[in-house]
């Protein structure tokens, strides 16, 4: 589902953020991206959405090669990608639905697709009743289900969180992930950035370790 | 809803957050096209009366005394065959002194007692086609056996006609400083709205928005604004047209000049108002979009 082909991101004043890479994240795998702060996680991320282009290498995203896309298909690649941030990115003029709707606005979703879309993923992430609400009346935790609910709105085959918990006490936490663990288990492909070392060692699950800009560590059941 | 209608919609919404500074940028946008306005309807009225005079005004052909009715057919005959000529009119001696009176209206009783001493000639009225022959005509209705002078009003149709030409070239540039000053105002309004929609445009571009996604609801936003400018604008000359229509054009005070009838000119000032504002606000728009939006 992600590959990255001997990778390399060297930035204008002489940092290597990425330093020749090779990596595969296959479909429906569920992997945690783990280092200290500027090992390279955040480039790691941009170059999948293409907000950065590699200094050399490749990066395959469902089959096709995203460094030679072109700059008008870029949105259609980021379609492919549900995105949740640690500091939620919802819009605090518009209720939970038109976050949501937002989502399946941008892809001229039909209306009926829409109104069916919205139910489900509401129910998903534990939303339903809260359809009016304005993010502000809402808790960090459930903010955050607000942005799970926005990013699987349109059904993408990878989600990748940065951070989701980092704002959130540990049981809104682990709630979260319980949310990321049910919608892996439908075969979507998850790659979550963090920090929270006690939920990455309890799930035992892939864990990916980055420091300088290279792959340290890369454990099919890993721990922090 | 389609995906239009949402982005209509939504641009309607952006007008409406964007409240203070949306009623600003029209009011500089309406009082830039009053003022363009105002030109085009002078330049329109100039051209109106140009044209007005251009075939109303002709050569006075002034006939000896002793002429007899014969000889008068004659020359008239004559008259007909200079190429160029549109029209010729008889003024008999009498009809020459009520024509005085008529010029002088409430000043006329100078004229009393005059009626019976035949001191306004008789004399042909040549109406011509183009203004260009105006010389060739005149040296050519001279020649005439019986005409011992021509006169040709020369001075009111140049000066109307330089004043048009001036006018001409002070609407353009007036028109051009003040559709630059309206597209740079709208432009910088997009502006501001665009950078106070920042995050919602990063957080469109991360859920995978197209360009043209983002940017209609802005080009509505501004088109909205250019054509609610228009019709405002359109609304406050037509009042003040009417009213110096129904002052000026009822009394004396400008001579000849006649203002156009509102009935034929609304729909060109409304038309022009209209495409104005839809011009500027899209292309206002467009201009600071396209260096604000980049994927």
């Amino acid at each position: 589902m992600i590959e990255f082909i001997n990778l390399v991101k060297k930035y204008d004043h002489g940092v290597t953020a990425i330093d020749n890479v090779n990596l595969k994240i296959d479909k429906g795998e569920f992997a945690f991206l783990v280092g200290p702060s500027g090992s390279g996680k955040s480039t790691f991320l941009r170059l999948l959405i293409k907000e950065e282009e590699p200094t050399s290498g490749k990066i395959i995203v469902d089959g096709k090669d995203i460094t030679r896309l072109k700059k008008k298909d870029i949105p259609f690649l980021r379609r492919k990608i549900g995105f949740v941030f640690q500091d939620f990115r919802l819009l605090y003029d518009r209720t939970v639905e038109e976050n949501i709707v937002l989502a399946l606005r941008v892809i001229e979703a039909p209306e009926k697709e829409i109104k069916a879309q919205l139910k489900s993923v509401l129910q998903m992430v534990g939303l339903v009743g809260k359809e009016k609400f304005f993010p502000n009346q809402l808790s960090g935790g459930e903010q955050q289900r607000v942005a799970l609910a926005r990013a699987l709105a349109t059904k993408p085959p990878i989600i990748i969180a940065d951070e989701p918990t980092g704002n959130l006490d540990p049981i809104t936490a682990e709630e979260i992930f319980k949310t990321l663990l049910e919608i892996n288990s439908r075969g979507t492909t998850i790659l979550v950035v963090t920090h929270a070392k006690d939920i990455v060692d309890s799930l035992n699950k892939r864990v990916i370790a980055l420091d300088h800009g290279k792959v340290i560590k890369d454990e099919a059941r890993g721990v922090y | 809803m389609t995906t239009n209608t949402y982005l209509i919609k939504e641009g309607y919404t952006n007008l409406n957050k964007h409240g203070s500074k949306t009623i600003s940028t029209m009011l500089i946008i309406c009082a830039t096209m009053l003022i363009l306005g105002i030109f085009v309807i002078i330049f329109q009225n100039v051209n109106y009366n140009v044209k007005t005079l251009r075939l109303e005004q002709g050569l006075q052909a002034f006939i000896e005394d002793k002429t007899t009715d014969d000889e008068i057919e004659y020359m008239k005959d004559q008259l007909h065959l200079i190429d160029g000529v549109s029209e010729i009119i008889y003024m008999s001696k009498a009809e020459a002194f009520e024509d005085a009176k008529d010029q002088f209206k409430d000043q006329d009783y100078f004229l009393d007692g005059l009626e019976n001493l035949d001191i306004f000639p008789a004399s042909f009225i040549v109406k011509f086609e183009n203004i260009e022959d105006v010389d060739n005509i005149r040296a050519q209705v001279e020649k005439i056996d019986g005409i011992y002078k021509v006169k040709y009003n020369a001075s009111t149709i140049e000066a109307v006609i330089s004043i048009s030409k001036v006018a001409n070239y002070f609407l353009l540039g007036v028109g051009s400083v003040l559709l630059v000053v309206s597209i740079f105002i709208i432009s910088n309004t997009i502006k501001l709205a665009v950078y106070s929609n920042k995050r919602e445009i990063m957080i469109m571009r991360y859920i995978g928005a197209k360009n043209s996604f983002i940017v209609k609801p802005f080009i509505v936003e501004g088109a909205i604004m250019g054509v609610v400018s228009a019709l405002i604008s359109f609304i406050l000359i037509s009042i003040v047209y009417v009213y110096v229509y129904v002052a000026l054009n009822s009394s004396y005070a400008l001579g000849v000049f006649k203002f156009i009838p509102y009935s034929t000119i609304w729909y060109q000032i409304l038309g022009l108002y209209v495409l104005l504002g839809l011009f500027i606000g899209i292309f206002g728009s467009a201009i600071s979009l396209k260096k604000y939006l980049k994927a």
